[in-house]
């Protein structure tokens, strides 16, 4: 079994209410909804405190600790969430339909998590893939009416 | 001439867990690192389908609490049922701990107005409402437009639209920097018709709370 490390929350003493601390690149991609005992984000090698209302961006790594868990939304209205001890990197994200650019990468590199999808699951499942060590996981069955105009 | 696509999704949700548990209704395996993929309905009960792949090897999961395995050295085991107490026992923090899916609203506009109906402006305390109880929260607004007049017009008719929103929606306090304002033009109709069709059900902003 892979020893999973546990990163250090640094920045314990921090209110949420303060500034994300480091500047990230690119568009916010969703929004951390609800997190219990140690829950973090790691953003350019930094690892901050995850509670309700943190912003997420692509490249992200949540993490728990052994007594914690934590659930996002992110903009395409799928939610994710993480069981104790467990981490995951959102590797990609990108969700603008009026563009048809939509993409969502998840690496689970231990633990636990769940998903519901979204619209990215609805307008085009094969966008959107999960990572294991060792399972590589994609949507499909979707479930398609088609109506053509003469 | 157009084509429309009204796409229907059993939305699904899955889960991964990088095994430490062993489930007792799995079939033995063999490795060291296994990792266990189970597929499940949805809060309406809808399953949706995944594919698992391994080394060498892919499984369709269709069924609600269909599980595979998969060891690191091998193809994804043989799909098995998963009773409902050893989902819980291996994934039930997770599954707690995953969101209620976004609060959406949406808000009629006039005919080629940015001005919303009565109906729709009756329904803005409501929206109020769920941003305050579900705060903090991300929230997006999208304009829309229907089908008549030009498409570089109706998009930035349909831009207006999301702008009166949010503006309604500072005016009461939510910080301009959690809203994400977009507008879709003619382009993205709730009730496919023609073009040039007036629909006042298309004259819309969707409001999503996450």
């Amino acid at each position: 079994m892979r020893r999973a490390s546990w990163i250090a929350v640094l920045l314990a003493g921090l209110s949420w209410a303060a500034p994300v601390p480091f500047a990230a690149a690119g568009e916010t991609i969703g929004i951390v909804r609800n997190s219990t005992g140690k829950a973090s984000i790691t953003r350019d090698s930094q690892a901050f405190p995850a509670p309700a209302g943190t912003k997420l961006f692509a490249g992200d790594t949540l993490s728990t600790g052994p007594d914690g868990s934590m659930g996002a939304i992110l903009r395409d209205n799928s939610t994710i969430s993480l069981g104790p001890s467990s981490t995951l990197v959102i590797g990609d994200f990108l969700f603008a339909p009026a563009e048809g650019k939509l993409r969502l990468l998840v690496r689970i590199s231990r633990g636990t998590m769940s998903y519901l999808s979204g619209l990215i699951g609805k307008f085009a499942p094969e966008s959107a893939r999960f990572e294991t060590p060792v399972a590589s996981i994609g949507i499909r069955g979707t479930r398609f009416a088609v109506k053509v105009d003469e | 001439m157009s084509s429309r696509l009204a796409a229907c999704l059993a939305a699904l949700l899955l889960i991964a867990a990088c095994a430490t548990a062993k489930p007792t209704s799995a079939p033995p395996a063999s490795g060291r690192s296994r990792d266990l993929v189970v597929l499940l309905p949805d809060e309406h009960g809808k399953t949706g389908a995944i594919l698992v792949s391994g080394a060498g090897g892919e499984r369709l999961l269709t069924k609600p609490r269909e599980a595979v395995e998969v060891a690191g050295d091998a193809p994804p085991g043989d799909p098995f049922s998963m009773p409902e107490r050893e989902v819980i026992a291996l994934v039930g923090p997770a599954l707690k701990a995953l969101p209620k899916p976004p609060a959406q609203f949406i808000l009629y506009f006039r005919h080629n107005s940015a001005e919303l109906t009565d109906a729709s402006r009756a329904q803005l305390p409501s929206v109020y409402r769920t941003i305050r109880e579900r705060a903090p929260v991300d929230i997006s607004v999208v304009g829309h437009t229907d089908t008549v007049g030009e498409r570089q017009y109706n998009h930035r008719l349909s831009l207006q639209r999301a702008r009166a929103v949010a503006a309604l929606l500072a005016a009461k306090g939510v910080e301009p920097s959690i809203l994400d304002v977009t507008s879709h033009g003619k382009d993205n109709p709730l009730i496919p018709t023609g073009d040039q069709v007036p629909e006042p059900r298309n004259r819309r902003v969707e409001v999503t709370v996450r």
